[in-house]
């Protein structure tokens, strides 16, 4: 069945070329489409990144690259492998292609592996059919796929993959994916699912074993410092088009289009803290929305007539450098003013703490307790947030950041430990006085990670706001009014007060969220991971407001996140926590400048980073 | 794991089953004492009352002596499978429900069987055609068919195969195998259909949630043929919540047992019930409620087991 | 009250103009489905001005016939006629399960939403409890219950409601454990909403629809339980008109005037499969919705 195949890898010649690929749902025309154009080559031993945000179609053109589009959509375009187009392949003839030729490894490891079936058995049944081996040679052969992607512990042969961490599942799942030698990877956000610390691992696996056995790889992914340190070319999609191509040395450098600039941009620097982020307004449009025209028209400063009046065509910039932006001659050095502008630092901040403790948590501790186990989710903690200070928490998840604010705000009680809010002790919220539990929710408020269900989907924004004023304040006011200061304080139109939540983007909801927890006037704001949900160009407008809430208002923060630029760019004060504990504490920029504990230093490593040798740097 | 972590699970289930059965029997006991008038009048069943009868109904169900004192030797009978006689017939319950075990058993396998075939093969089908024209089609039968109680499709298949086109008998149960099975053909498809539609809605949703799995696509995306895909992938992952309902499918089958049994006259276990409901005979009531109390929740207990058969991530997460 | 009205209206507005929701706002299936209940409905409000007979009427003489013109469905042994004793059949189908359906609603709401919401030791007992209810097949419940204590309509209707609640308690329980963990509960309680207030007017409105999809399954539910106990002659008194009796009666019939058994069995059906349609579709609208990410 293989041999109608072409074995493709002349050399210099692509392996899989895509032109003019389109996909969209079946029977809806324009308003229906996914993606509405990309295009790339891809040689052989080369690796390419295909960089985009939610809705860029990103995942569906990886779908479309092993015939794994859902059923209703349909890709159009040529996509030529081994000298015939892949969009054109029955069922059958892609059973010759998949797992032998391409293969995909996908985001969650969580569920890619068939939960009732163990390793060892799922790596032999991957392995290509046909060759006879005994039980012990298959035993063998499984062993020495799981060494390839670094499992040396043999007994993962015979684990169910529920027993393993999130780490091990993904890289079972890559010996899975290789298990026949695929020549062309696609990983599709093989990392994102994953702890920083292990996502990195995890990608040096996937780049050593391209490079290793001279595999072309296209990588999926969000992020684009990923994608510059892993990748040999990089593609940006927005909205479900290729808006710039670029050598990823030459994009880092001088990106040619808007997005992608805005991209980079609006991603905190990991090594300084800048004055403001540069942050794209609005959100992302869907494919059907933008077909006539530039699909960054809507969001773009350079805007104009001609952006609007077609979709441009994708033009060679440079060497190896296309861009689809038809007023980058007009606007490049303007581009490049802006770049210089934006990594300028910040004034370095007053050293020492000022102020007066505003919350103090002394030796806290808490324990769950499901079925026959236990864990000890926060272990130990301490710290202090003093008045007017923001002060982030950094870690991964299990690291109990997240607990240690649900107790603050009383979602959870502590075990052991005391908590000292503006005075009162708050060990256990239950056995407060009304009075003091009416202090205390105007002094500590909370944003939450996930705007999508952090808003009750049955009730209008402004009811949800009313809400909010009328339980902390008695008394005949001018509600409406207030509704509508908060929402310009956020920097919402005040008619969003008739929206119901399903009617909002991510970006706006949080915008609600944090005006919820203004309502109360609180001194000190919880945010917990509260941009981790929200698309990359969404999340610096978010960071914004909040540096620009803070500076207005004059209330603490306790920034809760496990991204170190982020806790550069929004904290003064940072405490490090690992297993439950607090590892390492102290200003911001001298603890992530200068890390004292081992752990720490683990931490910055794994912060994604352009240079290549992020990835070759001791694992 | 193993078999320690097994068999301690099993003696568990053991123990909670034989308390259930304790407040159960105690519950069927005292129904004696809850029904109108006195424990006398309950167990004469409605035959006039002379001093004679009355005594040696004292003398054999121990009404004299203290409640629990009669709920313990009621009990310790009762495992011996000794639940008095029947008020109407004078004869040993035990026998006149052994005498009706056989046919009900019978209809019930035969039932099983039917409902598996019409349950699991038309789900996965619909499943796999998702949102086409097959899969309307045998969604909307189910709904009906899940709206059509036993008695009533009885009546419906009396008249089709037994009025208009008489190829099935219109009552009775039939001798031997090949005579049984051409007897109860109507009462197990009455019973089958309407429970298969409840299975096939389960199964369909269940096999339709692993459609959309990642480890489908992956296991797509890595070549597999796709005999293996359906069997190790699809069915392995899809049938394990339908073996979680096979204990509630029982249930659906012994309620509906009672009302096929009386629509075709079979005499099983089921008419039985009925019949003595309808009479007030107490000790038939108790007998046959505790019989099938046993074999519901042993049923439930079988069931259990095989999810924990099939399913890994059960059996290894009990141990942690 | 006008500006109520006003913003009524501007939110249908809203509503209206959305694509999403342009779509049909129910489709003829559920329409149909509708239609039918109303005539029910209809049926046990105006019975005895729908029949043209007195359903309790005997002729001995027309006993057994066919359909004809005067007796539209025919008549059964004792002559009566048998379409308006399917008329006012209605009646016992219906009263009964609105009872324990509704009954079930209120009790299984409370029950669940407490359960769920409060958790500890109040949800271990409840849930045990429904536990033991789930398990029970509740028809050989009544059957034993009938034979012991004497059986009778409303004895079945109460037994039997008692035995629903426990579903509905299950599903409402399950429902607000799945809204539980949402931030928008967790935002209410950090912002210092008591807790009935989060209960009543945060959580429940979300799991509403569920709770009146649940509502319409289990009067299907009932309507099948308490034909069936009517047609082994434990639900409806004897000689009431009933559906499930009527079934009963009329089996010997079925060479004679097969219509006078085979209608209120096709009546049965219809009922239940409206209810049933309507709840699952209801059930489709909520899943179809839920999806707000």
């Amino acid at each position: 069945m293989n041999d109608s195949i072409e074995q493709p890898g002349a050399p210099g010649a692509p392996v899989l070329s895509v032109r003019r690929l389109k996909i969209g749902r079946a029977g809806l025309g324009g308003a229906g489409a996914i993606v509405s154009a990309n295009e790339f080559d891809l040689a052989a031993g080369e690796s390419i990144g295909i960089v985009g945000e939610s809705g860029s179609g990103k995942s569906m053109t990886a779908k479309a690259l092993t015939g794994l589009l859902p059923p209703g959509v349909v890709a159009n375009g040529v996509a030529e492998y081994g000298g015939r187009n892949l969009l054109g392949f029955s069922e059958r003839e892609w059973r010759s292609i998949r797992g032998s030729e391409i293969c995909t490894v996908m985001q969650d490891p969580f569920t890619m592996l068939n939960p009732v079936m163990r390793c060892g058995h799922i790596l032999q049944e991957s392995m290509a059919p046909g060759r006879r081996l005994s039980r012990a040679e298959r035993r063998a052969e499984s062993v020495r796929r799981l060494a390839e992607v670094g499992i040396t512990d043999e007994s993962v042969v015979d684990r169910y993959p529920f027993q393993l961490s999130g780490g091990m599942r993904q890289r079972v799942a890559i010996a899975a994916a290789l298990a026949r030698d695929p020549k062309v990877l696609i990983a599709d956000e093989p990392s994102t699912a994953l702890d920083v610390v292990t996502q990195r691992e995890v990608l040096a696996l996937i780049k050593r074993i391209q490079q290793a056995r001279g595999m072309s790889l296209i990588l999926i992914t969000h992020d684009l410092r990923v994608a510059f340190a892993t990748c040999d070319r990089i593609h940006v999609l927005y909205a479900g088009a290729l808006v710039e191509a670029a050598g990823a040395g030459a994009m880092q450098s001088e990106p040619l289009h808007p997005y992608t600039q805005g991209l980079l941009l609006s991603e905190p620097p990991a090594d300084r803290r800048v004055r403001e982020l540069v942050a794209i307004p609005g959100s992302v449009p869907s494919a059907g929305e933008v077909q006539d025209r530039c699909p960054f028209a809507t969001r773009c400063q350079w805007v104009a007539e001609v952006c609007r009046d077609g979709v441009p065509e994708l033009q060679a910039v440079a060497d190896g450098h296309e861009s689809r932006c038809v007023r980058l001659p007009e606007i490049r050095t303007e581009m490049a003013e802006i770049r210089a502008r934006a990594v300028e630092p910040a004034p370095a901040l007053p050293d020492g703490r000022t102020g007066a403790a505003l919350v103090e948590v002394e030796h806290i501790e808490k324990v769950f307790n499901s079925g026959s186990r236990t864990v000890r989710a926060v272990d130990d903690a301490s710290l202090v947030v003093r008045d007017g200070e923001s002060v982030g928490i950094v870690g991964e998840s299990g690291s109990g950041k997240t607990t240690l604010a649900r107790m603050l705000v009383g979602l959870e009680t502590p075990t052991a430990g005391d908590i000292r809010i503006d005075g009162i002790s708050v060990r256990d919220w239950r056995a407060l006085g009304d009075q003091d539990r009416r202090k205390l929710r105007k002094t500590v408020q909370m944003v939450f990670q996930d705007p999508y269900s952090s808003l009750n989907p049955m009730r209008s924004i402004g009811w949800t706001l009313k809400e909010a004023i009328t339980t902390h304040q008695s008394g005949p006011a001018d509600i409406a009014g207030r509704v509508s200061d908060l929402l310009e304080s956020v920097g919402l139109h005040r008619e969003y007060a008739q929206r119901r939540p399903s009617a909002l983007s991510g970006g706006e909801r949080q915008r609600i969220a944090i005006a919820r927890a203004l309502a109360a006037g609180p001194r000190l704001l919880i945010c917990d991971e509260p941009v981790s949900a929200l698309d990359m160009s969404v999340q610096a407008q978010i960071l914004n407001l909040l540096e620009h809430l803070r500076t207005e208002r004059g209330i603490s923060y306790l920034f809760i996140t496990h991204d170190l630029s982020i806790v550069r760019q929004a904290s003064d004060f940072l405490y490090v926590m690992n297993g439950g504990r607090v590892v390492e504490s102290g200003p911001t920029e001298a603890v992530l400048d200068h890390p004292q504990h081992a752990y720490t230093g683990e931490l910055l490593r794994s912060v994604p980073r352009s240079d290549g040798n992020w990835l070759g740097a001791s694992a | 794991m193993s078999l320690k972590a097994t068999l301690l699970f099993i003696v568990r289930r053991l123990a909670a089953m034989a308390v259930l059965m304790v407040v159960l029997s105690f519950a069927v006991f005292s129904l004696v004492y809850l029904a109108p008038g006195d424990a006398v009048d309950a167990l004469l069943g409605g035959k006039s009352s002379t001093p004679e009868l009355v005594a040696s109904l004292k003398e054999e169900y121990h009404l004299n002596e203290p409640f629990f004192t009669q709920y313990w030797i009621w009990a310790r009978d009762a495992l011996h499978f000794d639940f008095g006689a029947s008020t109407q017939t004078t004869l040993p319950v035990t026998d006149e429900i052994g005498a009706r075990f056989g046919s009900s058993v019978f209809l019930g396998v035969y039932a099983y069987v039917l409902t598996l075939l019409f349950g699991v093969v038309p789900g996965v089908i619909a499943a796999l055609r998702r949102r086409r024209a097959v899969d309307r089609g045998l969604v909307a039968g189910a709904v009906v068919t899940l709206s059509t109680p036993p008695f009533v499709l009885g009546i419906l298949l009396l008249y089709l195969f037994a009025v208009v086109v008489p190829v099935f008998p219109a009552a009775g149960k039939g001798e031997g195998f090949l005579d049984q099975l051409w007897h109860l053909t109507l009462p197990a498809v009455a019973l089958a259909l309407t429970i298969s539609a409840f299975l096939l809605r389960h199964t369909r949703a269940s096999m339709i949630g692993v459609l959309d799995q990642d480890y489908v696509a992956f296991a797509r995306a890595r070549g597999l043929a796709s005999r293996r895909i359906m069997l190790r992938y699809l069915l392995r992952n899809a049938l394990i919540p339908v073996v979680t309902v096979s204990g509630v499918l029982l249930t659906y089958f012994v309620t509906g047992a009672v009302l096929v049994e009386s629509t075709f006259s079979l005499g099983g276990l089921g008419e039985l019930l009925v019949q003595s409901a309808e009479s007030g005979d107490l000790p038939m009531i108790q007998g046959l409620t505790l019989i099938i109390a046993v074999i519901i929740i042993s049923a439930n207990l079988l069931a259990d087991l095989a999810y924990m058969a099939i399913d890994p991530r059960i059996r290894f997460e009990r141990r942690s | 009250m006008v500006e109520g009205v006003v913003s009524l209206t501007k939110t249908f507005e809203a509503r209206a103009k959305s694509p999403a929701k342009r779509r049909r706002l129910m489709p003829v299936s559920i329409a149909l489905c509708f239609f039918f209940l109303a005539i029910m409905v209809l049926m046990v409000l105006f019975g005895p001005l729908l029949a043209p007979h007195d359903p309790q009427a005997q002729n001995a003489l027309a006993g057994s016939a066919g359909p004809s013109a005067e007796h539209w469905l025919g008549t059964d042994m004792l002559g009566r006629d048998v379409f308006s004793r399917l008329v006012s059949g209605a009646r016992s189908a219906i009263s009964g399960p609105l009872v324990i359906a509704i009954g079930a609603l209120v009790c299984g709401n409370i029950l669940g939403l407490l359960s769920g919401y409060r958790g500890g030791i109040l949800d271990f007992v409840i849930m045990r409890w429904v536990d033991l209810m789930v398990a029970m097949p509740s028809l050989l419940v009544i059957i034993v219950a009938a034979g012991a204590l004497g059986g009778g309509y409303w004895m079945a209707v109460a037994l039997l409601g008692v035995l629903s609640v426990p579903f509905d308690t299950r599903v409402i329980r399950a429902a607000t454990l799945e809204q539980m963990p949402r931030p928008y509960v967790e935002a209410a309680k950090a912002l210092g909403v008591p807790n009935r207030r989060i209960m009543f007017l945060h959580i429940w409105p979300n799991i509403a629809a569920t709770a009146f999809a649940n509502t319409f399954l289990v009067f299907a539910g009932s309507l099948i339980a308490l034909s069936g106990l009517s047609f082994l002659g434990m639900g409806a008194e004897p000689g009431t008109p009933d559906w499930g009796q009527m079934l009963a009666e009329n089996q010997s019939l079925l060479f004679a005037n097969p219509v006078a058994s085979i209608a209120p069995g096709v009546a049965i059906i219809l009922a239940a499969t409206a209810t049933n349609l309507i709840g699952d579709w209801t059930f489709e609208k909520i899943s179809s919705r839920g999806a707000t990410r």
